[in-house]
């Protein structure tokens, strides 16, 4: 064979080329985007896996505090373009890429998004690791290697359908198996007491099933790409042992049959962030993890010199991300006691100074809880070392309230209910040093309404950590446009420094740059107006002012509130001949769980109520609605950019925080909101001036709870233009031939006692639309606002949250090259 | 299940030949062991240099037969792997049961006793 004379192409094109022909078995010649795409990937991953293993290094030589993030959920979204964006080889990709024959765009959008998360919660824990990786610090993430993600979202006929979302379909080049370091994980069994040779109660957990959880290692590679932390994701095999057993039983069916049973524990996400019920597999998820990711960071203490588990605090923080991974408490005290051999008292001590907590939501079924006889039957020791906690616990109560039953009764791990159950809140906030909301508002709501109890007894765990989003995801990257505006503008490194956004403020008043920024945005909502078109085949006009509320369907984040002021928009147009102040495009996206009947209501409503208003010529040219299908990262990243007014609506007092507001904002659009979660501290930022806020606070709504003052029916009878909305919803206006299909929106709302004070927000949302709607007609004094709100989002960046938890909770370092 | 037994010193020591300890071989090991605890010998060493898993099965069987040396005889494991181990300590078996590093310590600890 002729030898090959040519030198290798530098940089990228030799090894995408390489991986290509020999990692993916391809002969020569044109490469699909997806093929493109994995082998880039792995190009990209090499890079990563050098930063990996240089950053270990560093931790090693620094013998560095390390922090692990436990979370059920990481909403990660696709990688390719990210990590390109952190190691600054944008350009290049592209540039190699075309000479390849491929286009960028094409190879990014190839990839599937990894929706290992429902929502809010995940997507942080996935903004968190950016942070931690981009300030250098030894943050780690321990999750679940779900072989299906959220589910992907279809609509038929206004109605929202499930499909399984296969995200690993072709593969996921990202991740790195390390099945060397394989965990088992003991369930079910029973336990056996005996005493040991010092005459002391020794219970042998005996009888367990074995699992084994596989890791597979996904590199976070920070801004800058100086430093490349790790995301590590568990997988359910069972234990070959496992097998052998029903194998030798001779029923080879049923042993297939059993070891898919047993694997079905990593098999599928759980579509909802609440967990009601006793779901037996979402316990095994949950203990699955904690048993995997405290077994691994017991394991990686050990590796180190002299290790003495006195130090352990010392060298390893756990942050439980909500209450979901809160059995790690219990599991490391069963392996602290039970295999270490420690005391209960040395043990607790190591325990309590390792793990903190934070809570993110306000409501009720959020705070889990698990019947105590699951407890017995999947983690018999656990339930001991539970019970034997609660009783300290409670010690230590009633020496601080004596005679206080009720509040021993309130405050219990374990709820006297029938069936008993275990608290889980309770077990983490007992557990930990730290407990922290998520806003400032919220964690005085957790301090004062959630667990008043807890606080009273130990005021100085509790703190606040307002949530923050990366600003590389959702600025540098969703929004080139505006980012090389600001680039041009302020100077580079902004994106790791968005305090730096402040300098724009100088040119607010600056004609040019006002209509550079305008431009931007047009070119963002050119961008959706595109992708509405390929998706929902609607066309709507980049023109009008685009309100967006994008974010999981739910009553309280009250979609329907929106839906009737477009109703009423509607209605006063057709009947009255009132025109909205402003053209407007109404952009929704978001999921309903799958069984959340009233949420997936919404979603057929918004459906319907679009439809009516697209084929009435009445309101052609100014006013449309659309719902974009199975809302994920990537498309977020899309929308996002596109927004001019954000919809932040919530019933005050149940979101904890909101993360889409503070990504919103930071992309110039204008929020409409309650005073409710970081809407607050917009406020507080960005300007009261600079946002609309309207509605109820959240003592406005505590005080109507609690004297029983809220009459829905007296504000319906007395609202004729809310009356009007209500009542033809009754009708068959917005649903042809469908009498009755929408009569639950007046039932829930005047007679079933409205809970999330949807009428009573409606007049004064109404009014704060339409001032919005005016607004939108000066364009200088918009503009100037939209600016400021991009100038002033600088401390909701992760990076600042990250900071704030590293110095005062976790106590780590940055450990930089 | 391939066990043998010899008996030095009085103590008898059944030195397993098997990867696992499961399901398949722990009842023979539990009768096999269990005859000769009722044949009289109480001291036992369970030799588990080959041994690389153990199930709960497993354990049980060896669980039965310190039960049945109890309360004047001995049962004494030996050679016991790392991820044995663990299962010991996971279970809180190594608090009732001696483990030796080879068979021969283990014999001579229990036969000393």
């Amino acid at each position: 064979m002729a030898q090959d004379k040519t030198p290798p192409p530098r940089g990228l094109a030799f090894p995408i080329l390489q991986h290509a022909r020999y990692g993916l078995a391809l002969p020569r010649g044109a490469l699909t985007a997806r093929e493109l795409l994995t082998a880039t990937a792995l190009t990209i991953r090499d890079r990563a896996v050098e930063g990996l293993l240089d950053t270990e290094e560093r931790y090693l030589e620094a013998d560095a505090k390390r922090l692990y993030y436990l979370s059920m959920e990481f909403l990660l979204g696709r990688s390719l373009e990210n990590n390109l964006q952190n190691l600054g080889l944008l350009a290049e990709t592209r540039q190699v890429l075309a000479e390849l024959g491929g286009d960028l765009e094409a190879v990014l959008a190839a990839e599937h998004d990894a929706a290992l998360g429902n929502g809010g919660p995940g997507r942080l824990a996935a903004c968190f690791l950016d942070s931690l990786a981009s300030l250098d610090l030894p943050g780690f993430g321990y999750g679940v290697h779900y072989e299906y993600g959220l589910f992907r979202q279809e609509i038929e006929h206004g109605r929202q359908r499930e499909q399984p979302d296969n995200w690993r379909a072709y593969g996921s080049p990202w991740e790195i198996e390390r099945p060397a370091e394989t965990c088992l994980v003991p369930l079910y069994g029973y336990i056996e007491h005996t005493v040991d040779a010092e005459g002391r109660y020794n219970p042998l957990w005996l009888g367990w099933k074995v699992l084994v959880g596989i890791p597979y290692d996904l590199p976070v590679i920070g801004y800058g790409g100086r430093t490349v932390n790790w995301l590590r994701l568990f997988a359910a095999r069972s234990s070959q042992e496992f097998d052998m057993e029903i194998w030798n039983e001779g029923d080879y069916l049923r042993a297939v049959a059993q070891k898919l049973e047993s694997e079905k524990i990593s098999k599928v996400l759980y579509p909802a962030d609440t967990v009601a019920g006793s779901r037996e597999l979402r316990l095994l998820q949950e203990y699955f993890l904690v048993a995997c990711a405290v077994r691994d960071m017991v394991r990686r203490f050990e590796r180190r010199k002299a290790a003495d588990f006195a130090d352990f605090p010392q060298k390893v923080a756990i942050q439980l991300n909500d209450t979901h991974p809160s059995l790690a408490v219990l599991e490391l005290m069963r392996i602290l006691i039970d295999e270490k051999r420690l005391p209960w008292e040395d043990a607790w001590q190591i325990v309590a100074a390792s793990c903190g907590y934070t809570h993110h939501t306000l409501m009720s079924e959020a705070l889990e809880r698990w019947p105590v006889a699951l407890f017995e039957t999947i983690l018999p020791r656990h339930l001991q070392i539970l019970y034997e906690v609660n009783h300290r616990f409670l010690a230590e109560v009633a020496a601080h309230w004596p005679g206080d039953v009720d509040r021993l009764r309130r405050m219990s791990i374990i709820e006297e209910s029938d069936p008993r159950q275990a608290r889980m809140a309770h077990l983490a906030i007992v557990a930990s040093h730290s407990v922290n909301g998520v806003a400032a508002t919220h964690s005085e709501q957790v301090k004062t309404a959630l667990v008043p109890d807890f606080h009273e007894l130990w005021p100085e765990k509790f703190n606040n950590k307002t949530n923050g989003v990366t600003p590389r995801r959702w600025l540098l990257t969703a929004n080139p446009g505006l980012a090389a505006l600001l680039d041009e503008a302020i100077g580079p490194g902004w994106a790791a420094d968005l305090g730096r956004l402040r300098k724009l403020e100088s040119l607010v008043d600056d004609t040019s740059f006002r209509a550079a920024f305008a431009a931007v945005k047009r070119g963002n909502k050119e961008r959706l107006t595109r992708l509405i078109a390929e998706t929902t085949r609607v066309e709507v006009d980049p023109g009008t002012l685009f309100d967006v509320q994008v974010s999981r369907i739910h009553e309280y984040k009250r979609q329907l509130l929106n839906v009737l002021h477009i109703a009423h928009q509607y209605l006063a147009l057709c009947e009255d001949g009132e025109l909205p102040p402003v053209p407007k495009t109404y952009v929704f996206a978001g999921k309903a769980a799958p069984g959340y009947w009233a949420a997936k209501q919404v979603i057929l409503l918004i459906h319907s109520l679009a439809g009516v208003i697209r084929r009435d010529p009445r309101a052609r040219g100014w006013l449309r609605v659309v719902f974009i299908p199975d809302y994920r990262v990537s498309l977020a990243e899309v929308i996002i950019p596109a927004g001019e007014l954000s919809e932040q609506i919530a019933t005050a007092g149940t979101e904890a925080s909101g993360t889409g507001n503070m990504k919103l904002a930071m992309n110039g659009a204008l929020t409409v909101g309650t005073l409710d979660g970081a809407n607050a501290e917009l406020r507080q930022e960005v300007g009261a001036e600079n946002l609309f806020l309207f509605g109820l606070t959240g003592e406005e709504i505590g005080a109507l709870r609690a004297n029983g003052g809220y009459r829905p029916a007296e504000i319906y009878a007395n609202d004729p233009a809310l009356r009007r909305v209500l009542d033809t919803f009754d009708g068959e206006r917005f649903s042809p031939g469908d009498r009755g299909r929408f009569d639950w929106v007046r039932r829930s709302l005047v007679s079933d006692g409205d809970p999330y004070f949807v009428l009573a927000d409606f007049a004064a949302y109404r009014a704060v639309q339409e001032r919005a709607g005016r607004a939108y007609l000066e364009p200088a004094a918009w503009w100037r606002a939209a600016i400021l709100n991009v100038a002033r989002t600088g401390r909701f960046s992760s990076d600042r949250t990250i900071r704030e938890y590293a110095e005062e909770i976790w106590g780590l370092q940055s450990i930089a090259p | 299940m391939n066990i043998d037994f010899d008996i030095t010193r009085g103590v008898t020591v059944a030195k397993l030949h098997e990867r696992r300890l499961d399901a398949a071989g722990a009842p023979d090991l539990k009768s096999r062991i269990g005859r000769r605890i009722a044949e009289g010998e109480r001291l036992i060493v369970l030799d588990m240099t080959p041994v690389e898993f153990v199930d709960s099965t497993g354990l049980s069987a060896i669980l039965s037969a310190l039960k049945g040396v109890a309360p004047d005889g001995k049962l004494a494991l030996a050679g016991c792997r790392p991820v044995v181990l663990e299962l010991l300590k996971l279970t809180r078996l190594d608090r009732i049961l001696q483990h030796f590093p080879t068979a021969e310590e283990a014999t001579q600890s229990i036969a000393i006793a």
